[in-house]
């Protein structure tokens, strides 16, 4: 039961009598739990970013930093191209929500099976990109083979660990958008449809933000 | 015009028996009052358990050299011990109270999302059953509840013990956290009428700031959770310093979750206190603004002092300092509640029933656990007390001093609300005197032996170190502690059968609960009440009570009035309320199999057949989560409030 | 009224009490904070007792008010008049935010102080290196000239600095006569600078839970003044002589020089993880057990010296210290008696010329 309250009015007809901030609650709750993600990928790019801090540190002391650095992986050939699908996708999500609420079918539809498409494009690149670092030496272990030599350190594990668990909430999302694609098909007249739009809409853009955060930190700096 | 009470005469229908055992009905309830009595329930049963654990450490703690338990079984119970008072009994029991109460405070009929507190009690059941399953599949986990790294990587902690504990934590987890989400858009959001934040009782407050407190600590106990089971199972090094990890990290990412986490474990009961001293007092909390946003700093400073559990590892001066004096900081708010507590029953009409007794005693017990905090705040004492008893001591003596105390407190106060019936008074004054002394039989000597040296977690201790009399002591007076929670279980279960028959409002109290019947109807309100003040039953039955003038302001009257009503009232049945379902607890039991799968997914018990095993059981929790998420969708369309329109 | 005098009585009760026990808890015992000998954990107790009167002011004037507020107000009616109905009072919330924080200012103070103190490294102080094992505790002198366990020999009157290492799991380093707790943990170094003020034989042990042994896991230290501590690393460095002798042990007549070459046997598997100095061991694996008859303690603080507890811990190191890696090796019953006294005699008779101080 999604609850909107109904503001009562006093007898005189004054301003209503507040009981409830006025937000949809579902809405309320996703902007909660968003909160409450932050945190947990603030935790998961920490870890990565002190342990890679050290690995640099331990490469520098032997010299090796130039030729060892374990960001010669992160190339950003493809995942700049992948950060650019994601942020599209953000972008046909807003217009496929802007149909929904202007109950413009036939748009909403492309409009969101555009984002469908886009993110799926993201998971299966980022898929790709993964077996790539595995063949190239880049391994969820706690060493790293980099043009034949070994390198002690956290770097693929850390790595991993944050852009996998990204992965895993992209595809959440892509299983989500085709579910409410799927309901907004069937029953194109519910009011509710323009709600369920925008709370998928919501952790979608959340999800593209936490790449974009990851993107900056992780390749670009 | 005051409202005048009716008293009842007989049991009220919802209390009368039906017969056989309505299994569907709470099995698959989204009832916040049938949730809420499952939490309560299911978290004494774990109260007992982890008595039951805390027993036999002390049986072979009561004399040196002791042999009744071997080191390795006295460490599981150790951890479990902790594990469960914290996670499956303080926690659960609060958020069970918290479900009774908070939609009945606030004037809902029950709490935003129903479903998904479904999903939580079930979650936490879930969490709880693989957590106490590790008993019978090859040890339990024997790390600390605490966990600290490298001893629990897995070349130390063999046994699956600690995956168990990771799956186990990670399921009430997530269960926390939902619950906790719930929680905030009921509060923000399904207030009655006029009830602004600045009315809402202070427990409502409490709930809404722990809520807060949990959604952004849990995640990064989380976090490194997930990075243990990968350093245990999927060849990850985090916490491993041999291989480039690190040990600290778990310490500051454990602790970052694990400080918020006592104020989780406190603050609802401090909630509770303030609602019941002014009742039994009859008169307003005293400085209702200060307790509210004393509790709100709390929430806030809770967040950074975590460092100070970790005193002894070489952080360096300064950041020592800056730990320690934050956490003398957050004794200040602590104390502005205790002194308003007191303030409240000052010049009042003090009725010691037993709720109040509890109430009390809380108050009391709890003046010395803060104290040994703040011997424990300062980075030179800490470090000859830190790691011995004394800091048992000062644990137990806000755990149980504050939280269990105060959560008995809770129990007498709402127990009519919940049942219909009264817990007998005497037994229970006596109940609270045998748990008082005992308590304290028990744990004040901890502060001595600590002093004297005793280091915790050990096993067992040489004589002669003048450890002995004490630890015999303590001992003794944990039987005796045992016994008062006995007494307890007799006056409930007594109680339920022959209880004084309770009315709406046996205590003549203060907020929206008590208007309603006892228990209340499905649907809680028949009128949803609107609000006018911060005390809207007590200003409707005593408009005129002098005072000093800072009743609401009233712009529109309130509509606070008893409600004798039940699902026969006229009315009633138009109220729609959503329907039950199994669907949360499919879903749960999907991520309890699945979560099961994750502990033996990389280990070679028994070779590839195990991880085969393993891997189906994940496959097929995920195929349960489908389906229930599937059965859901349906669940929502058909309780959706655009039922009847064109859909 | 015979229910409240009860009442009124029983927290006088419950005060009477907590202050006897307190008191008895103030004897000089072999382990507690209260008596400090050395100068960190001297200024600690500096620390502690004004803390400690100040949270036994607070304890009272606080439990006070609660009583009196309780007993003063009790319902004395049944049908007694609502009271006024008072909100709050902005201005006593302000004194009583106040005074609390004053008093938490002055233990800051305090506390900042005495921390600076502590944590001071003295550049001219002695180097010793612990090292943590599961379970037991290994010490370096002098760059690794000299290694030893369980026993930490330091001079009085000198400052030592103790470098704190950890082979395996998280330690701590616990000397409650002496000085605070310091954890040690591996993959960091954590340094413990303190001085010993009196000689002694202190109890000592690790505090933090480190596994299945934990609560095994003791030490000792003993401060010798400065003249016998340098007679005693002189001592320890000279290998042990040739070992001869017998012993009476178990019913027994153990032979020193076949302990010996037991000892030495590959195959009794002794060598591969002990080291004693001047003879073919070389295990690093295990304790140092040179001059092993003159230590306090048999496995590391679990039994006292005595050759009845070494022939105890022969026969069955798992019992003795539950699943320490001996154990694992050295089964039960796989020494016969005769090897064990034999064994003993050797051990015993390596004994360092030292005169030890009293245990304080």
């Amino acid at each position: 039961m999604s609850a909107t309250s109904h503001a009562h009015h006093d007898e005189a007809g004054q301003a209503p009598l507040v009981g409830s901030l006025g937000v949809d609650s579902r809405k309320l709750g996703l902007w909660a739990f968003i909160g409450s993600e932050t945190l947990f990928f603030t935790a998961l790019i920490t870890t990565h970013l002190i342990f890679y801090a050290r690995t640099k540190a331990q490469l520098m002391a032997d010299g090796m930093l130039a030729h060892m650095d374990p960001k010669h992986f992160l190339g950003i050939n493809l995942t700049s191209v992948l950060a650019a699908i994601l942020l599209a996708s953000s972008l046909t999500m807003v217009l496929a929500l802007a149909a929904s609420k202007s109950k413009e079918w036939a748009k909403f539809r492309f409009w969101l099976l555009a984002t469908i498409i886009l993110g799926s494009s993201f998971v299966l690149g980022q898929a790709y990109e993964f077996t790539h670092l595995y063949a190239e030496g880049l391994k969820l272990a706690p060493q790293y083979v980099f043009e034949g030599e070994t390198v002690k350190s956290l770097f693929g594990v850390t790595f991993f660990t944050m852009t996998g668990f990204h992965g895993l909430h992209v595809t959440i999302g892509v299983i989500w958008l085709l579910a409410v694609y799927f309901k907004v098909q069937r029953f194109a007249a519910s009011p509710e449809n323009p709600m369920d739009v925008e709370l998928v809409g919501l952790y979608w853009h959340f999800v593209d933000l936490v790449w974009v955060a990851i993107f900056t930190l992780i390749y670009l700096i | 015009m005051a409202i005048a009470e009716q008293k009842l005469t007989s049991v009220s229908p919802a209390t009368a028996s039906s017969g056989s055992f309505p299994w569907r009905t709470w099995l698959a309830t989204v009832d916040h009052k049938k949730i809420g009595i499952i939490y309560i329930v299911s978290a004494f049963v774990f109260f007992l358990l982890g008595g039951i654990e805390a027993m036999l450490m002390r049986v072979q703690l009561g004399a040196p050299n002791n042999t009744f338990l071997s080191a390795d079984v006295y460490n599981q119970l150790f951890t479990m011990h902790a594990t469960t008072m914290i996670f499956l009994m303080v926690m659960p029991m609060n958020v069970g109270i918290g479900n009774y109460v908070v939609p009945l405070m606030i004037g809902a009929r029950d709490m935003a999302f129903p479903r998904l507190n479904a999903m939580s009690i079930w979650l936490f059941l879930g969490g709880g059953l693989l957590l106490y399953m590790s008993f019978l599949t090859g040890g339990a986990p024997n790390g600390g509840w605490f966990a600290y790294a490298p001893l629990t990587q897995v070349q130390y902690s063999p046994t699956s013990g600690m995956d168990y504990w990771i799956l186990g934590l990670g399921l009430t987890g997530v269960a926390s956290i939902a619950g906790a989400l719930n929680f905030i858009v009921t509060v923000l959001n399904m207030r009655a009428p006029g009830m602004t934040l600045n009315r809402m009782p202070l427990f409502v407050w409490m709930n809404l700031v722990v809520s807060f407190i949990i959604i952004f600590a849990f995640p990064t106990f989380t976090v490194g959770s997930i990075e243990l089971l990968f350093d245990r199972q999927f060849g990850g090094a985090f916490f491993n310093p041999a291989q480039g990890g690190d040990a600290m990290l778990w310490q500051h990412l454990f602790w970052f979750f694990g400080h918020p986490e006592v104020y989780i474990l406190i603050l609802p009961v401090m909630g509770m206190i303030s609602e019941i001293l002014p009742v039994f007092s009859r008169k307003p909390i005293f400085g209702y603004s200060f307790v509210a946003f004393s509790g709100v700093g709390i929430g806030f400073l809770g967040f950074i002092v975590w460092a100070h559990h970790m005193f002894g590892v070489g952080m360096g001066p300064m950041a020592n300092a800056f730990f320690s004096a934050a956490s003398m900081v957050i004794a200040i708010p602590t104390g502005v509640k205790i002194f308003n507590w007191i303030a409240t029953m000052w010049a009042g009409d003090v009725r010691l029933t037993t709720a109040m007794l509890y109430a009390n005693g809380f108050i009391s017990m709890f003046i010395i656990g803060g104290i040994s905090g703040i011997t424990l705040a300062s980075p030179p004492i800490d470090l000859q007390q830190t790691d011995s008893y004394y800091v048992v001591a000062h644990l137990h003596y806000v755990l149980f001093g504050g939280s269990i105390l105060g959560l008995f407190a809770g129990a007498y106060y709402w127990f009519p609300k919940m049942t219909g019936r009264m817990l007998n008074e005497r037994i229970g004054k006596i109940q609270f005197w045998v748990m008082m002394v005992s308590f304290n039989v028990t744990f004040f000597p901890m502060h001595i032996v600590g002093t004297e040296g005793m280091p915790r977690r050990i096993y067992t201790y040489e004589a002669g170190m003048g450890w002995d009399i004490w630890n015999f002591i303590e001992t003794v007076g944990t039987f005796f502690l045992a016994f008062s929670v006995l007494i307890f279980v007799y006056n409930v279960l007594s109680s339920l059968r022959t209880g004084e028959i309770a009315s709406n409002d046996p205590w003549d109290a203060a907020t929206l609960e008590w208007a309603i019947p006892s228990p209340p109807p499905s649907y809680n309100f028949l009128h949803i009440p609107i609000v006018s003040s911060r005390r809207p039953l007590w200003d409707a039955k005593y408009p005129h009570a002098a005072g000093d003038g800072h009743h609401g302001a009233a712009n529109a009257p309130a509509s606070v009035r008893y409600e004798y009503t039940d699902e026969e009232t006229p009315g009633a049945k138009e109220i729609h309320m959503p329907s039950i379902t199994f669907s949360p607890m499919i879903l749960s039991g999907g991520l309890t199999v699945a979560a099961l799968g994750f502990v033996y997914i990389n280990k070679d018990i028994l070779g590839l057949p195990t991880r085969v095993a393993a891997l189906g059981f994940v496959l097929i929790g995920i195929a349960m989560v489908a389906y229930a998420i599937w059965g859901w969708i349906v669940d929502s369309r058909k309780d959706s409030p655009y039922l009847g329109q064109h859909h | 009224m015979r229910k409240e005098a009860r009442k009124s009585a029983m927290p006088l009760l419950v005060l009477v009490l907590s202050c006897a026990a307190m008191l008895a808890g103030c004897a000089n015992l072999p382990a507690t904070t209260l008596y400090p000998y050395g100068d960190h954990a001297t200024r600690i107790l500096d620390l502690m007792t004004p803390v400690f009167w100040m949270a036994v002011g607070v304890f009272v004037v606080v439990q006070a008010a609660l009583v009196y507020t309780v007993m003063r107000f009790r319902s004395r009616q049944v049908n007694a008049p609502v009271p006024t109905q008072v909100h709050g009072n902005t201005n006593i919330e302000i004194m009583w935010t106040i005074a609390p924080a004053i008093i938490l200012l002055v233990i800051s103070v305090l506390t900042f102080r005495t921390q600076a103190a502590n944590s001071y490294q003295p550049p001219e102080a002695m180097k010793i290196r612990a090292i943590s094992h599961q379970w037991w505790f290994e010490f370096q002198y002098d760059d690794g000239s000299i290694v030893t366990a369980s026993d930490l020999y330091i001079p009085v009157g000198q400052s030592v600095q103790i470098q704190l290492e950890a082979a395996d799991v998280m330690h701590n380093f616990w000397i409650p006569k002496l000085a605070g707790k310091t954890y040690m943990i591996p993959g960091k170094t954590n340094y413990l600078a303190f001085k010993a003020n009196e000689a002694g034989i202190f109890r000592a042990f690790c505090a933090e839970f480190c596994g299945e042994s934990h609560g095994n896991m003791r030490f000792r230290v003993i401060a010798l003044d400065a003249a016998e501590f340098a007679k005693w690393k002189t001592n320890y460095a000279t290998n042990p002589p040739t070992p001869s002798g017998t012993l009476q042990v178990i019913g027994l007549t153990g032979d020193a020089a076949r302990g010996a070459a037991i000892f030495a046997n590959a195959k009794k598997q002794c060598i591969s993880c002990h080291i004693i100095n001047g003879t073919e061991a070389k295990g690093k694996i295990g304790p140092n057990l040179t001059h092993y008859g003159s230590r306090q303690t048999i496995a590391a603080g679990v039994l006292p010296y005595s050759t009845e507890n070494l022939a105890k811990w022969l026969h069955d190191p798992a019992s003795v210290k539950p699943g320490n890696l001996m154990g694992r090796v050295i089964k039960k019953g796989m020494l016969s008696d005769q090897e064990i006294a034999d064994l003993v005699a050797y051990l015993d008779g390596m004994k360092l010329a030292v005169n030890l101080p009293a245990e304080k």
